[in-house]
């Protein structure tokens, strides 16, 4: 009886840990290099994808950018570690790592798009004011600002999605990158 | 004590055991993958302008918002799959994902040269075939050697101001795939 018990036991834990381990690596990308604030999301290719990757893609529907198209950069949390909040306004300022094109947007939890008077829900290389030195300086915030506005959610948890686009980059990010700075700023 | 080690012990190697399996049996019964969701939108052999992300509108997740874009899924079961396209200015990337989704081949505006896309999809066999005789039809086009019978085309286009719309919007209209039989 008591093997039983035991056995049954480690069964239910065996499983528990199996399942719980296995979705939390499959439910958002985990593994990649971090640069800050930012965390590269690995280059997807059907020869070198890693079974991560291939659930996590299999699971959600998302469509991944390929290898040879560019590098995908997620931020979850300013430059402090807090996590980004749509109650609070930030600057995201400096430069990216070399790359012929990006483009800069903020989603929700679900991957909800803000909504805003401009009916804007991203903001590119090609549109973004630069100083002399090439640097940037965007301010992110719910309501329209001066200069560099990428519209926010209102309220409620937020990610940073930096997208470049034919980057060399693209196959071996490092941690030497250059990546913009994520500062908060006053909080409603 | 020691038995209870011994037991949690082997929890921790059947719960491995059970992370990899379930890591691995994902891909294989996921019943919301990319081609399928490409499927919710679009037909077989027809490319299909996708919604543009935007609030509160439902399109595949994932996509850019600062691209417009336009999906085909193809299956090479009646020949291969010839792709041709108008490219706009700017940057425009064509992707060819496979049947879990995975990226398998591109061509963007500065590999293309602005020149328009001409490609054809082809199954091992059917390489084969084109190998050893080509029609004429195909001698400039570009043949993408395809791993397996299915796949899906992404099309996208950046829309680099509000005024360039309509420009993109033509160019992604132009986008055809077609299933191409061999003689």
């Amino acid at each position: 009886m008591r093997f039983l018990v035991e056995l049954f036991a480690t069964l239910v834990i065996a499983l528990a840990l199996g399942l719980s381990t296995a979705w939390f690596m499959v439910s958002a990308p985990r593994i990649g290099t971090g640069v800050g604030a930012w965390k590269a999301v690995p280059a997807v290719s059907a020869d070198t994808a890693d079974p991560y990757t291939r659930a996590r893609v299999a699971r959600t529907g998302e469509i991944v950018l390929g290898a040879g198209e560019g590098l995908v950069f997620i931020a979850e949390a300013d430059d402090d570690g807090r996590p980004l909040d749509g109650a609070c306004d930030y600057r995201i300022s400096g430069a990216t790592p070399t790359a012929r094109l990006w483009t800069l947007s903020m989603v929700d939890d679900a991957g909800g798009l803000p909504a805003s008077v401009s009916g804007r829900t991203s903001l590119t290389s090609r549109e973004v004011l630069r100083d002399a030195e090439g640097r940037f300086e965007i301010a992110v915030a719910a309501t329209a600002r001066s200069g560099n506005w990428l519209p926010s959610h209102s309220r409620g948890a937020e990610k940073a999605i930096l997208r470049l686009y034919d980057t060399p980059l693209a196959l071996s990010p490092d941690q030497n990158m250059r990546m913009p700075r994520i500062v908060r700023g006053t909080c409603r | 004590m020691m038995r209870t080690a011994v037991w949690l012990v082997g929890a921790l190697l059947l719960g491995g055991i059970v992370h990899i399996a379930t890591v691995f049996g994902v891909p294989h019964f996921a019943v919301n993958d990319p081609w399928r969701e490409v499927g919710t939108l679009t037909g077989d052999g027809v490319f299909v302008r996708l919604p543009r992300a935007a609030p509160g509108v439902r399109t595949l997740s994932g996509l850019d918002p600062a691209m417009t874009h336009a999906a085909c899924r193809f299956s090479l079961d009646n020949g291969p799959v010839r792709i041709r396209a108008e490219v706009a200015d700017g940057y425009w990337s064509l992707a060819l994902h496979d049947r879990r989704g995975m990226w398998v081949w591109g061509v963007d505006n500065r590999a293309a040269e602005q020149k328009p896309i001409d490609i054809l999809i082809a199954s091992h066999v059917q390489v084969a075939q084109l190998r050893e005789s080509l029609p004429d039809e195909f001698e400039d086009v570009v043949i993408v050697d395809w791993p397996s019978q299915e796949g899906f085309a992404l099309y996208k286009i950046l829309v680099a101001a509000k005024s360039r719309e309509a420009e993109v919007e033509a160019a992604l209209a132009t986008a055809r795939c077609t299933p191409t039989p061999l003689p």
